[in-house]
């Protein structure tokens, strides 16, 4: 569960939307959509293309009041869940702007 | 029936505008037999008042046309269109069903800009509102349509809906399925999206914005890959999922599913 030190980026080729306190993914050439609970949300708003993981779960870690060795556990985790499911890339590897 | 007819150039094209949605098309079609198709197919949907998006049907696409913004290859029955800002070309439409199919691929499209989408579903009216039931091909659209009034369905197959100073309105359309009929070009406000599925008995459940979208998300046409309009997409379909009611609607095969039905 060690991989995802990053930073990561968010697949440019993606197309996503917040809804109520989740947030919504589609890919224009699968006919897949991802969903991502309020923690997944906050998390993926925060995936900026230069934080590490070790940054997000500080940052989730102060948002949810949970502790530290917690958060990193849950950040890894599901940054390892949108790295296999090819929502998230290398950063040097994303191309263009997060689309809005 | 209002539809324009204009002799152009070699005095072989003629013009056939009609109204989808509110969307003002006008056909530029030049084969006799595909004209003649396209007036009884759309005659419930001819005449426009507004500027239309033109629609020159071709034999080939015109050299140096310029880039489009929307390109669709329809490989099964040959055909394809490319769109621009304000017009689109459309070849291998030799017949009614080729035209209906690029027609709503094109809709598909150009509805963005109009804050609408297509949708798999049959749009019933009642009481001045109207109710979307959609769902897989066997879901029960066309039962639904089927039990209801004569002249109370929009469509029973393809609903088009759009929000209009601020309320989303369910449209007619052209596109139907098993309940044979022109369709009917007017329109309700929407009172709710229902997710069809047959049962022994009636049973409605609400849903959340999320899983309403989860829910019609496989029943939306739409054909572009392109990364800005599936985003724009996603920004039509994520305020409609906010502000129209959502439900699963398990329903049995006579009229008594309005009873479970919100008024």
């Amino acid at each position: 569960m060690s991989t995802p030190i990053g930073p990561w980026q968010k697949n440019s080729a993606l197309a996503w939307r917040e809804i109520d306190d989740e947030t919504v993914i589609i890919s224009p050439t699968e006919n897949v959509m991802h969903e991502l609970n309020d923690t997944g949300s906050f998390l993926w708003k925060n995936i900026d293309g230069r934080r590490t993981s070790a940054e997000l779960a500080e940052l989730l870690a102060a948002e949810y009041e949970v502790t530290p060795s917690a958060a990193l556990a849950d950040t890894e985790a599901l940054l390892q869940q949108l790295i296999s499911s090819k929502l998230l890339v290398p950063a040097a590897a994303a191309t263009d702007g997060v689309p809005r | 029936m209002s539809a324009s007819q204009t002799t152009l150039g070699r005095g072989l094209e003629q013009q056939f505008e009609l109204s989808i949605g509110c969307i003002p098309l006008r056909l530029h079609v030049s084969d006799a037999r595909v004209l003649s198709q396209a007036r009884e197919r759309y005659r419930a949907f001819a005449g426009n008042e507004a500027p239309p998006f033109s629609i020159y049907l071709k034999e080939s696409f015109a050299e140096n046309g310029g880039n489009p913004e929307f390109v669709y290859d329809f490989e099964a029955q040959h055909a394809a269109l490319r769109a621009f800002s304000a017009e689109s070309q459309f070849i291998g439409a030799k017949n009614a069903y080729a035209l209906d199919s690029l027609l709503r691929i094109l809709l598909s499209w150009v509805l963005l800009r109009h804050a609408g989408f297509l949708l798999h579903g049959a749009t019933v009216v009642r009481k001045g509102r109207a109710y979307i039931f959609t769902g897989s091909s066997g879901a029960g659209k066309s039962t639904i349509a089927s039990f209801s009034p004569a002249g109370s369905v929009l469509t029973d197959e393809i609903s088009l809906l759009r929000r209009e100073n601020g309320e989303w309105r369910a449209y007619g359309t052209p596109f139907w399925g098993e309940f044979r009929a022109t369709g009917s070009n007017s329109s309700a406000p929407v009172a709710g999206i229902f997710r069809l599925a047959h049962a022994p008995e009636n049973h409605i459940k609400p849903l959340r914005a999320v899983e309403t979208l989860r829910g019609i998300l496989p029943n939306v046409l739409f054909f572009s890959e392109e990364l800005a309009a599936n985003q724009r997409l996603l920004e039509i379909l994520g305020q409609a999922v906010k502000e129209i009611s959502g439900y699963n609607l398990a329903f049995r095969r006579d009229k008594t599913f309005w009873e479970a039905l919100p008024s």
